[in-house]
């Protein structure tokens, strides 16, 4: 009796609605509307293939595209599991990308002196438009990138993805991880107010108490004996130039190196016979 | 060919087909076609896309609700008490109390950076790749990993705040702030493997447990120096911290 009643599926509702003379109306709309953007000499000269729904144009729209091309044209099932991934890798390089667009807005309003620094950062909230949002994505998503990239070198190790050929690339993110850290630690003192000040404080006596070589190391990151003028310029400096500069060219080459490498691991390269040592 | 290759790639009458080389070794998509791989448009671009959008939106929420903190203006004559690294580096802080600040602060972390770059030259067996803790044992091994480096922590934080190292031993200043805790640290991983011994594990299984330790170290550290570090870094709950103690 029950399963005669008339289901309400998803799949029901997607033909009401498809079937309905509005929705046709507006699809003949739409495709009018793309082909007056796509059938032109401009568009097409900009974009070499067609609308990717063949394979040929699915394969072309990847390796035609300064944008997409580092990624393979086809990928295996396995590195598409979310459960296998957990998409931390993507979610990381999203978020780089968001500091720098952040990042470089912010600048525009930002000077690294001891007299103006700070007053700019309240400035942010109170004479520019969407600035404390800015300033807060910018800082939410360096904490949230100091953990993605984290509980990715986890994902990594615990699914043995450091194993060969993969073993430089496992190098490369080690250090990538260092940078993001190193880059986080610089932007904290940005604001100067009293969190940043001693929080730097704080972390660069640690390196100060090193024995011979510490107070060295210290003045040459401070550019002093103490956290002042010397001190914010080279943070800001190591923060919007080198330490992204570097990190976008490890970036790239970790990038690169996953294809080079054959793609994610996967337990399909699971060898058999075993190389390695054992404890028994 | 095989029957299965047969299917996976069908011959061509129009080629001619001959054996060109024979290559040792194994590779990836050994005896597995075309099949098992999918176009990547739309399959991943969609799936970065999403997980895009999600990032957006979560960022988007969290900034709503909080905003990111602006304190006075640095002052150089005004101590912020308690006066907290960032909290990423606060696990370093807190290793910080309990031994020299070289040994804290340089030495441990950069030992663990080597330490972490050295795991794949350590562990070469290509029989597990892929699988999330190895097996069942490295699962059992990681959840008694954490267990045990949980413990082993509270114990020693607690130990080093009541009874402290440095009333029972002071004097030369090379024991309290090297020696012992070289010696704790370096004992309890050894103990750490010896425990473990018993399940006969491999090479990766033993990794896991000490990754298991660094990880659950970093966490531990982590939250004890955030959340139970008051004025003076003094043990303290997290409810009677002074409201500037957490560092975001």
């Amino acid at each position: 009796m029950r399963d005669r009643l008339p289901v309400l599926s998803y799949g029901l509702i997607a033909e009401i609605i498809t079937q309905h003379p509005l929705w046709k109306r507006g699809i003949r709309w739409v495709s009018r509307g793309t082909e007056f953007i796509t059938r032109n000499r401009v568009w097409q000269s900009i974009f070499r293939q067609g609308y990717p729904d063949t394979e040929e144009n699915q394969s072309r729209v990847i390796f035609n595209s300064w944008f997409l091309h580092i990624h393979p044209v086809k990928v295996k099932k396995h590195s598409l599991n979310i459960k296998y991934t957990w998409g931390l890798g993507v979610i990381t390089a999203f978020l780089f990308i968001v500091l720098v667009i952040t990042g470089a807005w912010l600048m525009f309003f930002y000077v690294p002196s001891v007299e103006q620094a700070y007053t700019d950062i309240q400035s942010l909230a109170t004479s520019v438009t969407f600035g404390t949002l800015m300033r807060t994505v910018h800082r939410w998503a360096a904490h949230l990138m100091v953990v993605t990239v984290f509980l990715h070198m986890c994902r990594v190790f615990y699914t043995g993805g450091y194993k060969t050929p993969r073993e430089f690339n496992w190098m490369v993110g080690v250090m990538l991880w260092v940078l993001t850290l190193l880059l986080s630690f610089t932007g904290y003192l940005l604001p100067w107010d009293q969190l940043a000040y001693w929080a730097i404080t704080v972390s660069t006596n640690i390196i100060g108490s090193f024995p011979v070589l510490g107070e060295w190391m210290r003045v040459i990151l401070l550019g002093g004996h103490e956290v002042g003028p010397a001190a914010l310029i080279r943070f800001y400096t190591m923060h919007i130039a080198i330490l992204p500069g570097l990190m976008a060219i490890l970036v790239g080459v970790h990038f690169w190196r996953i294809r080079k490498d054959g793609g994610l691991s996967s337990s399909l390269e699971a060898n058999k016979i075993d190389y390695g040592g054992s404890t028994r | 060919m095989s029957d299965q290759t047969q299917d996976v790639f069908p011959k061509d009458p129009r080629k001619t087909y001959g054996l060109m080389e024979l290559v040792k070794g194994t590779s990836p998509m050994v005896e597995k076609g075309p099949e098992d791989t999918v176009m990547s448009w739309p399959h991943l671009m969609i799936l970065e896309v999403l997980a895009a959008l999600g990032t957006t939106a979560l960022l988007l929420f969290w900034s709503l609700a909080a905003k990111a903190p602006l304190r006075e203006i640095a002052d150089p004559d005004v101590t912020e008490n308690p006066a907290k690294a960032a909290w990423y580096f606060l696990s370093l802080q807190e290793l910080l109390l309990h031994m020299h600040a070289s040994l804290a602060g340089v030495i441990i972390p950069v030992v663990v950076i080597i330490a972490l770059m050295v795991i794949p030259y350590i562990d070469r067996s290509k029989r597990d790749i892929g699988i999330w803790f190895a097996s069942k044992k490295g699962r059992k091994i990681a959840l008694w990993s954490a267990g045990y480096t949980t413990v082993c922590l509270i114990g020693l934080i607690l130990f080093d705040d009541f009874v402290r190292v440095r009333s029972l031993v002071n004097e030369p200043e090379i024991l309290p702030g090297w020696i012992i805790p070289i010696l704790v640290i370096g004992g309890l991983m050894v103990l750490l493997y010896v425990l473990i011994r018993r399940w006969q594990p491999t090479t990766r299984e033993v990794l896991i447990g000490l990754f298991t330790g660094f990880v659950v170290t970093y966490f531990v550290l982590t939250v004890s120096s955030l959340f139970f570090r008051g004025m003076g870094m003094h043990l303290t709950w997290p409810w009677d911290l002074p409201p500037r103690a957490l560092t975001f």
